[in-house]
């Protein structure tokens, strides 16, 4: 603990030396150069209550020993930086983690961006690496989302890593009704070594986006076609109903997708279907500054209230086997169709997504206090999410945020490894280049 | 004190008058740097620093420069449709004029600020001697502010000071112009804008132009595509 507190001390010091000063405006601070290096240096400290009788918490700590909590201390050291020259500029991002806690302890790096990128004129620009690409409008989902990772609807602000592709943005502006248009091709590859986790590998995969802006309207139609994964396409729109009210969604259609389910003895079954995804939402901020978003969101892909009662049923059955004669099968199996599919986030059907955040009450400025609840539809669990976030120091962010997770037996939220949690976030960004 | 009636050819002759302090604050398109200061009640404050460019009646996009938390977000106004660009996040998302990319005083109207003319019509203009009263009504309800009291210098024809009011005449802020300054081009405007508020009182944001010249810029530069690459254009 005596490190952490050293490391709060680092990240507090700089602030001290910016709070006071004059209001001159020295040139210098808008130089440009030819590079740029900056990022953010994160401490969270995380506490983690554990549900014994949830089945995630069965099946991941059936062979580590009982916890009544877990204690994990994430460091993170995330960096950007770029070269420009003439219209070439060559940019990476990536991070070095550090995960304190008794189930997983480690440092990890990993480069989430790196591609060279060419901007002959306003109108193009082509990029080759690995890159995030982010489509969709929704807030904590994006159904049309591609090319690119799924969010975490927990924190759907968070970086992600892109995949290798080959890319680029081509746009015209208009007068008139359509007053723009930007065509984006993307090309992903999947080979060993390369997008290996996007799907079947030796294959080329091809996709494109066609944005308008019509009237006042953003509209976008997308679609992947290849063989790393079904050919999917569909569309998304956002548009200001007035100033303070504004809508938006995605539908998404996926051809031939193949879902495995796993009853409570672990037969897995395979079939394959045509599914939607939709995703419906609006944000409404009030006149005393209360912003909220709300969406809907329906997973054409998530399972039902059935199929995740036998997958509970399985571990529920590997925990007897497991406890009866310490046979591990049905456990180990449970483990394997939870990575990415049982055990993802969000894995049923119909969701309600809810945030408040009030800017600045009783007059203090840079404070966002909020709370944010995720419902299942299916089985009406749900958690909720206060959070108080300060960012009044500069290039310090300080984030209090907590988990509250309700949910009766076989139900998503009630059958998840915690019952609450309570996390601190310090953030202090940095910009080496000026 | 000589008050012009809101009849339609006095009116077209308000809007005239506003058309040429529009001109006089920037020309039609630029580019410019300037920087953002909230000032708290206890003296702390945040600066930020933006790279601007403007293009016709409706067009305006900024890219903060500073501070590292901000660095790298940019934001874009085509008539009352606004958007803003967070790196982490990849992708633009619709925000109002009413919010504040920056908090504090300034919302994100006053920092995107398009010409009064494209939001405003003049209904009356007083004579003070030195100074003319510019009463102007919103063009449309999705505009920041409802009506605007502008105090405008004779001599040099740009803003002494504006009062933003609701629809019920309540005031939300006030706005100073200071320091009238040369910044080549043939460009003279204040190169200070102070803003106070009864909402957050004790609370003053500043507004500091470094350089503004003209600029020739294309259309697709005020293009969602385009707001990650805004700085390829300084």
């Amino acid at each position: 603990m005596k490190s952490i507190a050293c490391i709060l001390l680092i990240l507090l010091l700089p602030f001290q030396a910016t709070a006071q000063g004059d209001y001159s405006f020295d040139l210098s601070e808008i130089e440009k150069k030819p590079y740029t290096f900056g990022g953010y240096l994160e401490l969270t400290p995380e506490v983690f209550w554990l549900d014994h009788d949830a089945a995630f918490y069965d099946l991941n700590f059936y062979d580590k020993g009982e916890k009544d909590y877990l204690d994990e201390y994430f460091l993170k050291l995330s960096m950007h930086g770029g070269y420009t020259k003439g219209i070439s500029e060559i940019y990476v991002r990536g991070n070095i983690n550090r995960t304190e806690s008794h189930i997983d302890t480690g440092t990890d790096i990993t480069i989430d961006e790196g591609y060279l990128s060419f901007k002959p004129s306003s109108t193009l620009n082509i990029s080759i690496g690995k890159k995030m690409i982010m489509w969709g409008k929704g807030y904590a989902w994006n159904p049309v989302g591609f090319v690119g990772r799924p969010k975490n609807p927990d924190d759907p602000d968070l970086a992600l890593e892109g995949y290798i592709v080959a890319t680029a943005d081509y746009i015209k502006s208009f007068s008139g009704p359509l007053r723009a248009m930007a065509v984006t091709p993307v090309i992903i590859p999947v080979y060993d070594h390369i997008n290996t986790d996007f799907g079947t590998r030796n294959k080329i995969n091809y996709a494109g986006k066609l944005y308008l802006l019509l009237y006042d309207m953003d509209i976008d139609f997308m679609f992947l076609k290849g063989d790393s994964r079904p050919s999917r396409f569909g569309m998304d729109f956002s548009m200001n109903i007035t100033s303070n009210f504004e809508i938006h969604g995605e539908l998404a259609h996926i051809d031939n997708i193949t879902q495995k389910t796993i009853n409570r003895n672990g037969t897995i079954t395979q079939s394959t279907t045509d599914i939607e995804s939709y995703l419906l939402g609006i944000r409404y901020l009030t006149e005393t500054d209360t912003t909220f978003i709300f969406e809907y969101y329906r997973n054409g892909t998530g399972f039902t209230v059935g199929e995740m009662k036998e997958f509970f049923g399985l571990v529920d059955n590997g925990m007897n086997d497991y406890r009866s004669s310490a046979d591990e099968t049905r456990l180990r199996k449970a483990r394997a169709v939870a990575e990415g599919s049982y055990g993802r986030r969000n894995p049923m059907r119909d969701y309600c997504y809810m945030r408040i955040s009030q800017k600045e009450p009783f007059d203090i400025l840079y404070f966002t206090p909020s709370v944010t609840c995720i419902y299942n539809v299916n089985d009406d669990s749900f958690s909720l999410s206060p959070e108080l976030l300060y960012t009044g120091i500069t290039n310090l962010e300080l984030r209090l945020k907590a988990g509250f997770i309700v949910g009766s037996e076989n139900t998503e939220f009630g059958e998840k490894q915690n019952d609450y949690r309570i996390e601190l976030r310090v953030r202090y960004y940095f910009d080496a280049a000026k | 004190m000589l008050i012009l009636a809101a009849v339609p050819s006095w009116a077209a002759e308000g809007n005239n008058l506003l058309l040429q302090i529009d001109r006089n604050l920037n020309p039609d398109s630029y580019e410019a740097y300037k920087k953002l200061i909230n000032i708290e009640p206890n003296g702390n404050k945040k600066e930020f620093v933006l790279f601007t460019v403007k293009k016709g009646k409706d067009k305006v996009a900024a890219m903060f420069l500073s501070p590292a938390s901000e660095k790298g977000r940019s934001t874009l106004r085509l008539g009352e449709n606004m958007w803003l660009y967070i790196p982490n996040i990849g992708k633009p998302i619709r925000i109002t004029s009413l919010q504040s990319v920056v908090g504090g005083v300034f919302n994100n109207s006053d920092i995107l600020r398009l010409d009064y003319t494209s939001e405003y019509n003049v209904e009356t203009v007083g004579d003070m001697g030195s100074e003319y009263i510019l009463y102007l009504k919103a063009k449309t309800r999705t505009v920041a502010y409802d009506k605007l009291k502008m105090w405008a210098d004779k001599k040099t024809l740009v803003p002494l000071k504006i009062e933003c009011l609701t629809e019920a005449s309540m005031l939300v802020k006030t706005i100073y112009f200071k320091d009238i300054k040369e910044f080549g081009g043939g460009i003279m405007r204040p190169s200070v804008i102070e803003t106070d508020s009864p909402l957050y009182k004790g609370y003053k944001s500043i507004m500091i132009f470094a350089t503004m010249k003209e600029r020739e810029l294309d259309d697709e530069v005020f293009t969602l595509i385009f707001m990650p690459n805004l700085d390829s254009l300084r």
